[in-house]
């Protein structure tokens, strides 16, 4: 995965960070892996399409989400209840957006799901041949991880590989046509 | 959610999975599911964005994805491995395109996305505000359950990324 890729979600997560939480993101060690994620307490999962397609998500232990959301709603919260997995999805997706915008300022079009909320330890996702680039965010608040698992088509080029018709490509002629 | 969503992906996973395991389909009985899923041992996650948005989970036991891996790669699995899950990955990927396609028949524009795969019991995912209709299949492999969690977008097509872009960031 190219650094044109990478930066976009890391800039947008520090400023995002700073803006809604308002504490410095220091960056750690990047890791590349093959093997699944392991998921941490909780995980924010959201994909693109497009020409910058695959998975993004961003895991953190129960601390930096219930600080998270304590600071952006500005009252206590104590447990990961409905609000605050939506506080911490809300981040997600202000993340993602942000850098779907940087993206296409680059001159690659995609666009995000919304987000859903992966709550419990220890729960494997694998994104299958996307190897995954791990960034590390330390915060005086927690740390958050950041999660790529991401490809690109160039830019201009058709959007959508007609790649999920291959396994059933002999039994459904009318699912290849165009 | 709207319930014409609902049975492209029914025709589809029927059609897809009578044609893998060479036997029919049966379909249980619908239900709408509020609160947060609780996952099984294997669940397929796809998403959707365009004039259709949210998520798709396809959810099997571990002795149903074994057993599916089995029939359609024509080699026995004991355990879901790489290759097993791979597969059962591919089978999503077809159900959703299919899927996709049959919903841009009826003019709804969807882009599908790579499917990510959770392995383990006992997690529980939220779709937040989307309510998630679950449709259980009997296969041949066992019971699958497909949950829906889709609702019509507004974005057309892949033109822009301004779909969810809060306002604050209007400014960068």
């Amino acid at each position: 995965m190219d650094v044109k890729i990478l930066n976009p979600f890391l800039e947008a997560a520090i400023e995002v960070i700073q803006k809604e939480i308002g504490v410095k993101a220091e960056r750690g060690d990047l890791s590349l892996q093959k093997s699944a994620l392991t998921t941490d307490d909780v995980t924010v999962l959201i994909h693109l399409v497009g020409e910058v397609y695959g998975v993004v998500m961003y895991g953190m232990p129960k601390n930096t989400g219930l600080n998270f959301v304590s600071i952006m709603l500005g009252q206590e919260v104590k447990e990961l209840d409905s609000l605050t997995q939506s506080g911490i999805a809300e981040l997600g997706n202000v993340i993602s957006g942000a850098a779907t915008v940087k993206f296409s300022l680059a001159g690659y079009s995609s666009n995000i799901s919304p987000p859903m909320v992966i709550s419990g330890r220890g729960v494997q996702v694998s994104t299958l041949d996307f190897p995954r680039i791990v960034v590390p965010l330390h915060t005086e608040k927690g740390d958050f991880h950041v999660h790529l698992a991401l490809k690109e088509t160039a830019p201009g080029s058709q959007p959508r590989p007609e790649e999920f018709v291959k396994l059933a490509v002999e039994n459904f002629p009318s699912a290849t046509a165009g | 959610m709207n319930v014409k969503f609902l049975n492209p992906f029914v025709e589809a996973a029927a059609e897809v999975l009578k044609t893998e395991t060479g036997q029919e389909v049966n379909r249980g009985d619908l239900r709408l599911e509020n609160g947060n899923y609780q996952t099984d041992d294997l669940t397929v996650i796809l998403s959707l964005v365009g004039a259709v948005e949210g998520t798709v989970f396809y959810s099997m036991s571990e002795q149903t994805g074994c057993q599916l891996a089995s029939i359609i790669l024509g080699e026995q699995f004991e355990k879901l491995e790489y290759l097993a899950q791979s597969g059962i990955a591919e089978v999503g990927n077809v159900i959703t395109g299919r899927a996709s396609m049959k919903l841009a028949d009826a003019g709804f524009e969807t882009t599908i996305s790579p499917p990510a795969l959770l392995l383990g019991k006992g997690a529980a995912i939220s779709t937040l505000d989307f309510p998630r209709l679950v449709v259980p299949l009997l296969t041949a492999a066992g019971p699958i359950l497909i949950h829906l969690a889709l609702r019509q977008g507004n974005a057309r097509g892949l033109k822009t990324a301004d779909m969810s872009v809060p306002k604050a960031f209007t400014g960068i």
